[in-house]
C-alpha cells in the first residue's frame, strides 16, 4: 500500500512536470512559428517586390528604346529560378514560360492591373503557394507580371515546424525527468521515515531519523519524540514486570524452602495434609517457573550480550537437554551431524529453548515424539515434532504471543506459564534466528526453531 | 561431627527457613543478619561453610565475601539476585567459590555444597605427588603451593583447579570439564566460574598475571598448565 501510494504520488508529479513543459514548449513553438513564418514571409515579399518593379522598369526602358521584339527582352530579365514573367503588349502576351497566362494569372490580379494600378497577391495553387505582382506600365501601355514559387519557403517552414516539434517533444522528456527526479528527493523524506517505522516494528526501537532544517525536519523531530516516548514506555512496562519478578522472588524463596522443611517430615503428616503438600509443592513449582520465565523476558529488552556466546553443537546442547528418562520414547534426529550443528549462542538461553518447546509438546501436543537437529543450507534447524491436533494455520503466530493460551485446539489447565513460547521466540529474535509451526508428516505439530549456522 | 554453615541474609523469614532446612539436610547452622554479625560471628567461631546474600544492608555480600577471604579458607556460595549480571562475576572475583540464583531450592544448594565439600575430601586421600612448572611447585597431597619457594595460598577451589591442570601438564582441558572436575556441574554449568577462578589463581602465582606463564588460555578451546 505505502509502495503504491507513493509511486501514485511521484507519477502525479511526473505527469504535472511534463505536462507543464508540453505547455510552455507548445507556445514558445507556436509563437516561434508564428514570428518566423512572418518574418520570412515579409522578407520574400519585400525582395520579389523590388525584383518585380526592377524587372517592369527594365522592359519599360526597352519598349520605349523602340526595341519591337518582346521575347530577347525577357530573356534578359534578371529573374531568379522561382520566378517566371509574363509581360501583355499590345493585347499580346509574352512569356518566360510556355505556360498560358490566362491559366497562371489569376483573373482578379489581371483585372486590377488592366484598371491601371500596381497589385500584389498571394494565394494558394495545385503545385503551391505562389506571389504575384502587376505592374501597369502606362508609358508603353504595357502589363508586366511576375509570378514567384513559395515552394522555398514552404520548405525552410516545414524544417522549421519539425525543428520546434522536436524541442517541444525533448521539453516534455525532460520535464518528465526532473519531475520524476525532483519528486524523488522531495518524496525521499517520507521513504526514510517508512523505512525507520519498519525498522521500530521490526523490534529496533534505537532507530531515529536524522534531523534537518525546514518543514521536513519538524516531521523528524516529531516522529523521533514519538519514538522515545514509545520505546520509554516499552522499557518502563519491562522495568514493571522485572521489579514484580525481584519482589516476588524472597517470598517464593521462603516458600519452597519452607516447603522442603515441610517435605523432610512428610512421614509425620496425616494424608490430607500430605496431598496439601503435594498440591502446594505443584503450585509453587509452577509460581517459580512463571517468575523465572518473567524475569528471562524482561531481560529479553537488552539484546545478546557478546560475552555469553559460545559456540555451541546444537547436537550436544538437545542431547544434554533432553532428560535421560525421556529419550527412550523420543526419535532422535541428529542428521546435521555434530561439525554441522555448530551455532553461536548463549548455552543457556538455547536449554531453555529445547526445554520450552518439549514442554510444549509435552502439555499440549500429547508428548514430544521426535526432536531433531537438521542442517538447512545456511540454518541449522531444531525441530520438535509433537502427536497432537497440530495447530490450526490462523493461530500459528499468535501461539507464540505472551499469555497466548486459551486456544482452543491446545488449551486446557496445563500447569504452563504461557510464556514458554514467547520465549522462544524472543530467544530466536535474539539470536537473529527464526521459530515457525508445520505440519509434522503423519500428524501433529512440528516447532522448527532456526538458527544461522557458525562458519566452520 | 557435623558440619557447620553460616547463613547470611537479611531477610528474616528466608533466614530462618533457610536454617532449618539445612539443620534437615544433616548441618549445625548459625546465622547472621548482617555482614559484620557475620563476621563477628565467623571470627568467635569460622563455619565449614558460608551462604551469603549479596543485598545485605551495611557492608555488602561483596565486601562480606573479601573480608571472609582474607581470614579463611572456608567455602562461600553466594546467593545472586540474578544470573546474568555483573553481580556474579564480581561476587567471584571477590573470592566466592560457587553462586546460587533466587528463587532456589534448598536441594540445589545443597548439591553444590556437597560437590564442593566432596573434592575437599579428595584432596586429603590424593597420592604424594608433586608438580613442578618453571617456579611453581604443586605438592597435591600436602595441599601446599610453592612460588619460588616461598608458600602461596589458595583457596580448596583455586588449589583444586590448578591440581587439575598441573596433572596433566601441556594437556588443554576445556571449561566444561573443569567445571565437572572441580564444581561437579555438568553441560549447563557456567563457564564463569572457570573463567573468574583462573583469573584469581593467576594473580596469586604469575610473575605477570596479565602475560600469563604458567596457566595459558588455549582461544575457542580451554586451559593448559606450560609444561616444564
Amino acid at each position: 500500500m505505502r509502495r503504491l501510494g507513493r509511486l501514485g504520488l511521484r507519477r502525479r508529479v511526473t505527469v504535472a512536470f511534463a505536462s507543464g513543459a508540453l505547455l510552455v514548449a507548445a507556445v514558445l513553438s507556436a509563437v516561434t512559428y508564428e514570428l518566423s513564418r512572418t518574418y520570412l514571409l515579409r522578407q520574400r515579399e519585400s525582395s520579389a517586390t523590388r525584383q518585380a518593379f526592377v524587372n517592369a522598369g527594365f522592359v519599360r526602358d526597352r519598349l520605349q528604346q523602340g526595341q519591337m521584339d518582346v521575347a530577347p527582352i525577357l530573356e534578359s530579365l534578371g529573374t531568379t529560378e522561382d520566378s517566371r514573367s509574363f509581360v501583355r503588349v499590345r493585347g499580346q502576351w509574352y512569356a518566360t514560360t510556355v505556360a498560358d497566362a490566362a491559366d497562371v494569372l489569376p483573373e482578379n490580379v489581371r483585372a486590377v492591373v488592366a484598371d491601371g494600378s500596381a497589385v500584389s497577391r498571394m494565394y494558394e495553387t495545385a503545385a503551391g503557394p505562389r506571389f504575384t505582382i502587376g505592374v501597369p506600365i502606362r508609358a508603353v501601355d504595357a502589363h508586366y507580371f511576375e509570378v514567384f514559387s513559395l515552394d522555398e519557403l514552404e520548405r525552410t517552414l516545414r524544417i522549421l515546424t519539425s525543428s520546434l516539434v522536436a524541442a517541444a517533444a525533448v521539453a516534455v522528456l525532460a520535464g518528465a525527468a526532473l519531475g520524476h527526479r525532483v519528486s524523488g528527493r522531495v518524496l525521499q523524506p517520507l521513504d526514510d521515515v517508512a523505512t525507520a517505522a519498519a525498522e521500530i516494528s521490526a523490534g529496533r526501537l534505537d532507530t531515529r531519523l536524522p534531523t534537518a532544517e525546514g518543514e521536513l525536519g519538524v516531521v523528524a523531530t516529531s516522529f523521533n519524540a514519538m519514538v522515545a516516548a514509545l520505546q520509554q514506555r516499552i522499557a518502563r512496562d519491562a522495568r514493571f514486570a522485572s521489579d514484580v519478578s525481584h519482589e516476588l522472588r524472597s517470598p517464593l524463596t521462603t516458600l519452597s524452602t519452607s516447603l522442603s522443611v515441610l517435605e523432610a517430615r512428610r512421614d509425620e503428616l496425616t494424608q490430607p495434609s500430605r496431598q496439601a503438600l503435594d498440591l502446594l509443592r505443584a503450585e509453587v513449582g509452577r509460581f517459580q517457573t512463571l517468575v523465572a520465565d518473567l524475569l528471562e523476558i524482561s531481560r529479553h529488552d537488552a539484546e545478546l550480550d557478546d560475552s555469553v556466546l559460545s559456540l555451541i553443537s546444537l547436537d550436544e546442547l538437545v542431547l544434554h537437554s533432553i532428560p535421560r528418562e525421556r529419550l527412550p520414547d523420543i526419535a532422535l534426529d541428529l542428521s546435521a551431524g555434530p561439525d554441522r550443528a555448530l551455532v553461536m549462542g548463549d548455552k543457556r538461553r538455547l536449554q531453555r529453548v529445547v526445554r520450552n518447546l518439549t514442554d510444549n509438546a509435552d502439555r499440549h501436543g500429547g508428548g514430544t515424539v521426535r526432536v531433531g537437529v537438521v542442517r538447512d543450507g545456511d540454518e541449522v534447524r531444531l525441530e520438535v515434532d509433537d502427536a497432537g491436533a497440530g495447530v490450526a494455520a490462523a493461530e500459528r503466530d499468535r501461539i507464540f504471543e505472551r499469555f497466548a493460551r486459551g486456544l482452543h485446539a491446545r488449551s486446557g489447565d496445563d500447569g504452563g506459564t504461557g510464556l514458554g513460547l514467547s520465549l522462544v521466540a524472543e530467544h530466536a529474535r535474539v539470536h537473529h534466528g527464526r521459530v515457525w509451526i508445520e505440519d509434522r508428516p503423519g500428524g501433529g505439530a512440528r516447532f522448527i526453531f532456526a538458527l544461522p549456522a557458525a562458519r566452520e | 561431627m557435623a558440619l557447620t554453615l553460616l547463613v547470611i541474609e537479611d531477610d528474616d523469614r528466608i533466614r530462618t527457613s533457610l536454617s532449618q532446612a539445612f539443620q534437615d539436610e544433616g548441618y549445625t547452622t548459625r546465622s547472621a543478619a548482617t555482614g559484620e554479625e557475620a563476621l563477628g560471628l565467623f571470627e568467635r567461631q569460622p563455619a565449614d561453610v558460608v551462604l551469603v546474600d549479596l543485598m545485605l544492608p551495611g557492608i555488602d555480600g561483596f565486601e562480606c565475601v573479601r573480608r571472609l577471604r582474607q581470614v579463611s579458607n572456608t567455602h562461600i556460595v553466594v546467593v545472586s539476585a540474578r544470573a546474568d549480571a555483573f553481580d556474579v562475576v564480581a561476587a567471584l572475583e571477590a573470592g566466592a567459590d560457587d553462586y546460587v540464583t533466587k528463587p532456589f531450592e534448598v536441594k540445589e544448594i545443597a548439591a553444590r555444597i556437597r560437590a564442593l565439600l566432596r573434592r575437599a575430601r579428595m584432596a586429603d586421600t590424593r597420592p604424594a605427588s608433586t608438580a613442578i612448572t618453571g617456579n611453581l611447585e604443586v605438592r597435591a597431597d600436602e595441599g601446599l603451593v610453592l612460588v619460588d619457594g616461598e608458600p602461596v595460598h589458595l583457596t580448596p577451589t583455586e588449589f583444586h583447579l590448578l591440581t587439575e591442570l598441573t596433572a596433566v601438564p601441556g594437556r588443554v582441558l576445556s571449561r566444561e570439564t573443569l567445571l565437572e572436575r572441580v564444581w561437579g556441574y555438568g553441560y549447563f554449568g557456567d563457564e564463569r566460574l572457570v573463567d573468574v577462578h583462573v583469573r584469581r589463581l593467576r594473580t596469586k602465582i604469575e610473575s605477570d598475571p596479565a602475560n600469563p606463564a604458567v596457566i595459558l588460555t588455549v582461544r575457542g578451546l580451554g586451559y593448559k598448565v606450560q609444561p616444564s
